[in-house]
């Protein structure tokens, strides 16, 4: 065997493994994926695990004031919402706002939606809501009823919006576009918190926590 | 680091890579027997364009202009005559690479997201971790060029007219879908294709 064979079948043993790898991470996804397709909707299971794993937030420390990220834009181009009488980002002003983007067969999303849940639990009677922006990607994810099948699915509880033609998604996502994207928007309508991906929960409740406790503060300058 | 690679190759298998894989995929094996080319050229190209677009350094690409991107690499990839096949193959990775980045809205992990939250105030380390990355989530690519390596010369120049077609005919498909807005919905239905 030459050298370039030798190097090529390295590259290809090793890409192998990762592939491998990554579908044994993916598999429980894809059935939560394959539910919501056929229209079917499971006893949540696992997303109880996990939340029941998450750590609350026991920070002594003063929590910083979140930053002031610009007013939050009204949601446009919207097919009607899930599990919920509103139809604006208007109608929970006056509450503390996670505004998420995300589909339902996006991995990383499903991902977050037990964090999410905790974070919920802890607050929501504090004046938290969640507003769970349901983006497809693909033209399968656009059916309504697969989104509330793919909702009991996954546990998510709080009101989805439908963003089936992407026209809330790019508007607050101007040139950078991901999935999942999770915003923090004040009483008052100001975006204090940005994220991009999964990760960093204990910000988030941070923010929230502060938010709640101490209120939008004043716009100063 | 590690970290970042790995989740790369978790992207693999994400419907949201599909948009970079296909192209990909399609430049190496249309690459003219010579995938490794048409990757060298891909591979470089989409870390580069998504690293200048996610780091806020590059506004977003027209729809035409995407669909008039592949196209040129479709027709880079079927140039026919044997002299500059190895500028057609590298050409045509290039632009495919580029164009599937405009394309590419990911989905994203806990390791991509710390650094996609920061890319904009990066320098170059950003782009160097954007490869990374980028190692992970194209490996499939790099796997289809081994094994075209690994089969024998004759064989491969015996197919590479028909790989040749197909890689070709490939871009051209989606760059005719993107032009007319069919592309997710071709896209969505290979990955439901994926799921069985």
């Amino acid at each position: 065997m030459g050298r370039t064979q030798l190097i090529a079948a390295l590259v290809l043993i090793v890409a192998a493994a990762g592939l491998i790898a990554g579908r044994v991470a993916l598999n429980d996804d894809d059935a939560a994926t394959e539910a919501a397709l056929a229209g079917g909707a499971e006893t949540p299971g696992a997303e109880a695990d996990a939340e029941a794993e998450e750590t609350t937030t026991t920070t002594t420390e003063p929590i910083p004031e979140p930053e002031r990220l610009g007013p939050a834009e009204e949601f446009a181009g919207l097919d009607g919402w899930l599990q919920t009488d509103a139809d604006s980002l208007a109608d929970f002003d006056g509450q503390v706002r996670i505004v998420q983007f995300w589909t339902f067969a996006c991995h990383n999303c499903t991902a977050t939606i037990p964090h999410l849940q905790g974070i919920y639990e802890r607050h929501q009677a504090d004046g938290l809501e969640i507003i769970g922006v349901h983006t497809p990607e693909f033209d399968f994810e656009r059916d309504p009823d697969a989104v509330a099948a793919a909702a009991v699915d996954l546990g998510v509880t709080w009101p989805i919006a439908l963003d089936p033609n992407k026209v809330s998604f790019r508007q607050w996502q101007p040139g950078r576009r991901f999935w999942p994207r999770t915003f923090v928007v004040d009483q008052e309508g100001e975006v204090r918190y940005n994220h991009i991906g999964e990760g960093r929960y204990d910000e988030l409740e941070e923010t929230v926590a502060y938010l709640i406790e101490n209120g939008p503060g004043s716009t100063g300058a | 680091m590690v970290a970042l690679l790995f989740e790369g190759f978790e992207a693999v298998w994400l419907p949201c890579s599909l948009v970079l894989l296909v192209p990909g995929l399609a430049a190496t094996i249309g690459g003219r027997a010579q995938p490794v080319l048409a990757l060298a050229g891909f591979a470089p190209s989409m870390v580069l364009a998504s690293w200048v677009r996610f780091s806020e350094r590059g506004g977003d690409w027209p729809t035409l202009v995407i669909a008039a991107v592949l196209a040129v690499a479709a027709i880079a990839l079927a140039l026919p005559a044997d002299r500059i096949r190895q500028v057609g193959s590298v050409g045509g990775g290039v632009l495919a690479g580029g164009a599937a980045a405009a394309l590419w809205e990911p989905c994203v992990g806990p390791e991509f997201g710390l650094l996609l939250n920061t890319l904009p105030d990066r320098g170059a380390d950003g782009l160097a971790l954007m490869a990374v990355y980028g190692l992970g989530l194209l490996a499939p690519l790099a796997a289809a060029a081994a094994v075209l390596k690994l089969v024998p010369e004759w064989m491969l120049h015996y197919g590479e007219a028909a790989m040749n077609v197909v890689g070709a005919a490939a871009l051209g498909v989606m760059a005719a879908t993107v032009a007319v807005g069919l592309h997710d919905e071709v896209i969505g239905q290979l990955f439901r294709w994926s799921l069985g």
